[in-house]
């Protein structure tokens, strides 16, 4: 997508947003619309495989009601991708301190995801999906907001807190890994 | 395995899968795959990928989650703007201005009913020699109607009278300080001549 494009993307989401300002609650439900199945992609990358929904829709609740510190320099989407990763810590710090016992590690997750999905979808599918989630979290992260979703570089270094190069280094590393996992069958 | 050595047709494959290019650029990165198997791999793996990203992720029911959201501001109240670079959405010099406007004016009222340096001096220093003289018992403060006046100035004195002031002003060695630390053993010097 150009630059002109993203701006254009990107001016929707502000026409939007002011309309929702001046009283027009359709206006909320297009935005939703607009990045609702974004998020949840984004939560199953982050490894959510439970109660998906309600954690997006916490997280429009949380953007809609401190919408004023929304800063148009970065994409509207970007930013709920930020209130969704912070829900998502939160909800793992509770869980731990309610199970009292460390997370699920990554393997037992594929295993479950196997189980669950295997059945149902194509088994090339569920071999790129084993080696996506082999990559470590950032890789995996950044791999899945490049890939996915198409964002640039630049946000998915504001997100992951990190640097454009690093961003492109961690993206290409992740392609190799996958590839090399899948070529080993 | 190996990768296609132009870094950025590679780098451009993400966003034209998801047909996210402008059509000039998505045209070079066609013209490229057609010459570039190893690109034509990667392409389809990134639409696996992007597929298998999809596996388990439940369908977003929007109007449920649309219902839960707060209301739409009331159309009456002013609408939140959105934060930007702008401070006071660009009417800063309208502030500036104001603010000006209220310190000249307010400063100028304030100047007007405070009195001058000098008299704020000499109310300070009666104060300050005032109180310890009485408390030191060391010289009764001059009654108004001692007969002796300055509201006309040296000139309206009678010869005893500036006699009669000029004695008081001998009496006094050393004059008080304006610190109010050093008040009291300065005035207390006056009583025996000794630092007390």
């Amino acid at each position: 997508m150009s630059e002109s494009d993203r701006e254009g993307d990107a001016q929707v989401d502000v026409a939007l947003i002011a309309r929702w300002q001046r009283g027009d609650q359709r206006a909320a439900t297009e935005i939703v619309g607009r990045h609702a199945q974004a998020l949840a992609r984004y939560a199953a990358a982050q490894g959510v495989r439970e109660a998906v929904e309600e954690l997006v829709q916490d997280t429009f609740v949380r953007a809609f009601n401190s919408i004023g510190s929304f800063r148009a320099d970065s994409s509207l989407r970007t930013w709920l991708f930020t209130i969704l990763k912070r829900l998502v810590l939160d909800r793992q710090r509770t869980e731990r301190r309610r199970r009292n016992q460390v997370e699920l590690d990554e393997t037992h997750a594929v295993q479950e995801f196997d189980a669950l999905d295997g059945m149902v979808a194509d088994e090339t599918l569920v071999r790129v999906k084993q080696a996506v989630d082999r990559l470590s979290g950032l890789q995996r992260e950044v791999f899945a907001l490049r890939v996915t979703e198409g964002l640039p570089y630049s946000e998915i270094a504001t997100l992951v807190g990190s640097t454009e190069g690093a961003c492109r280094v961690h993206y290409h590393n992740a392609m190799r890994a996958v590839k090399e996992y899948l070529s080993d069958d | 395995m190996t990768d296609c050595p132009n870094g950025l047709m590679r780098d451009l494959l993400p966003e034209h899968a998801l047909g996210l290019l402008p059509a000039a650029e998505a045209a070079r990165v066609a013209q490229h795959l057609a010459e570039c198997a190893t690109c034509r791999a990667d392409l389809v793996l990134l639409k696996q990928v992007r597929a298998a990203q999809s596996l388990g992720v439940p369908r977003m029911d929007v109007a449920a989650i649309a219902s839960a959201l707060p209301s739409a501001p009331a159309t009456s109240r002013p609408a939140q703007r959105i934060a930007s670079h702008r401070w006071f959405g660009g009417h800063a010099w309208q502030y500036a201005a104001a603010a000006g406007l209220v310190l000249v004016v307010g400063g100028g009222i304030v100047w007007r009913a405070m009195p001058t340096g000098e008299e704020a001096r000499l109310a300070d220093s009666s104060r300050v020699v005032v109180a310890p003289v009485e408390s030191a018992g060391v010289r009764e403060p001059l009654p108004a109607d001692d007969g002796i006046s300055f509201g006309g100035g040296l000139s309206d004195l009678s010869v005893d009278d500036l006699q009669a002031l000029l004695g008081q002003m001998d009496s006094v060695r050393t004059l008080p300080s304006s610190d109010p630390e050093s008040v009291t053993p300065v005035i207390a010097m006056n009583e025996g001549g000794k630092t007390l």
